[in-house]
């Protein structure tokens, strides 16, 4: 379980978008992301982030209270201590009052060229 | 009437009359009657009405509980496209002691095959190549994967041996020709037969053997002879559930159905109820 500094996230929205802050709950306590830049409307892409500085067990992107937010990519950049940073893409995904989609992945194992 | 007899009967007299003015059940009793006068008087307190939940400042509101949507995240290309050459890469495990490569081809289309042992490996030419070299223990072939077991488990540094099984495997594959015995694929048995085996192994001696800690095992997936599990219960975020998978689901399986390859666990054990403990 490695501790996790900072995150950002750049979600794009596809055709639903939300009028909703996008809230990320990290180890089950939710998060407003903070240094937003961009929107939640059809097309456009929100970006932000949180200084976590705690040991990661779990992290998801909550869908909104109202309505459905189809989300076309998400891509999270990570920074762990005592790691590289790296970042991870996530496929399409739709999120509404019932769902949350899992947005954390440990950091890569070291791979070489033999 | 002697003169004792007439004292006596006057101090009895006088202390019938002193016990019935001061009788303490009397004036417990007066007491009471007081009370319960004064208390008819008061009128009885209504009720206060319940504090409605959204009024109350200290209430919790109610936890939703939400379905958590797991996707694959999408991987980067781990090898140019198109690359004549062989190109190989090595990830050792975090615990050290097994090594993934990873080739820009396929080594065992749609199966996986693991070998145990320098026996197992005969006829098939992947196999021997690899245990050939001295420290290699165990050989999980799984589509363009490879992964080593080494026999010296305090050797950490995996760089040198894996460069050593590098060069062997890019040699094999540039020579060409067929990596794994061919009686291997031809009595590879059907997925149905497979799925059979599995379920049963798991009904019968998995199951019953991890209910004791309250765990239970469910087969997730089967491609062709590779299976994919997931461990519920009190399996899920166990630190042993390591070790059960490697040292029991495995060997219960593969006695069950000895031509099963890889197994992978699909268990998020950080969401298990008492994960890592």
């Amino acid at each position: 379980m490695p501790k996790l500094n900072k995150f950002r996230v750049r979600l794009e929205t596809g055709t639903n978008g939300t009028e909703e802050p996008a809230r990320v709950s990290f180890n089950n306590h939710l998060l407003p992301l903070e240094d937003l830049s961009g929107g939640t409307q059809p097309g456009e892409t929100l970006e932000g982030g949180y200084d976590v500085n705690s040991m990661c067990h779990s992290m998801s992107l909550v869908g909104p209270e109202n309505g459905k937010w189809s989300l076309k990519k998400i891509i999270v950049d990570f920074e762990c201590e005592n790691t590289p940073s790296y970042s991870v893409e996530f496929p399409a995904v739709e999120l509404d009052e019932s769902t949350e989609v899992d947005i954390w992945k440990d950091p890569p194992l070291a791979t070489f060229d033999v | 009437m002697n003169i004792i007899t007439k004292i006596k009967s006057i101090f009895v007299d006088k202390s019938e009359k002193i016990s019935k003015d001061n009788s303490p059940s009397e004036s417990i009793n007066s007491e009471l009657n007081r009370t319960s006068d004064f208390i008819e008087e008061v009128k009885p307190v209504q009720s206060e009405p319940d504090i409605l939940e959204e009024d109350n400042p200290f209430s919790e509101p109610e936890p939703i509980v939400r379905r958590v949507i797991r996707v694959t995240a999408v991987s980067d290309n781990l090898f140019p496209p198109k690359d004549e050459k062989v190109l190989i890469k090595a990830q050792p495990s975090t615990a050290g002691d097994q090594c993934l490569f990873m080739v820009n081809r396929p080594l065992f289309s749609g199966y996986s095959w693991w070998f145990p042992n320098f026996e197992s490996a005969e006829g098939s030419a992947l196999a021997e190549r690899l245990f050939s070299l001295e420290d290699v223990e165990s050989v999980l072939v799984h589509e363009s994967t490879l992964t080593i077991t080494r026999k010296d488990k305090n050797l950490f540094d995996w760089k040198p041996f894996a460069a050593e099984i590098g060069a062997n495997l890019r040699d094999l594959l540039e020579e060409g020709g067929s990596l794994i015995l061919d009686k291997i694929i031809n009595e590879m048995p059907s997925q149905d037969i497979i799925e059979e085996g599995i379920q049963k192994a798991i009904n019968e001696e998995v199951n019953p053997g991890v209910a004791g800690h309250g765990g239970l095992i469910t087969l997730q997936n089967i491609k062709g002879n590779t299976i994919t599990i997931q461990m519920g219960g009190g399996c899920q975020g166990c630190s042993s559930a390591d070790l059960t998978l490697k040292q029991g689901i495995h060997s219960s399986f593969r006695k069950f159905v000895p031509q099963i390859g890889a197994i992978f666990d699909e268990t998020d054990h950080a969401a298990g109820l008492n994960p890592y403990f």
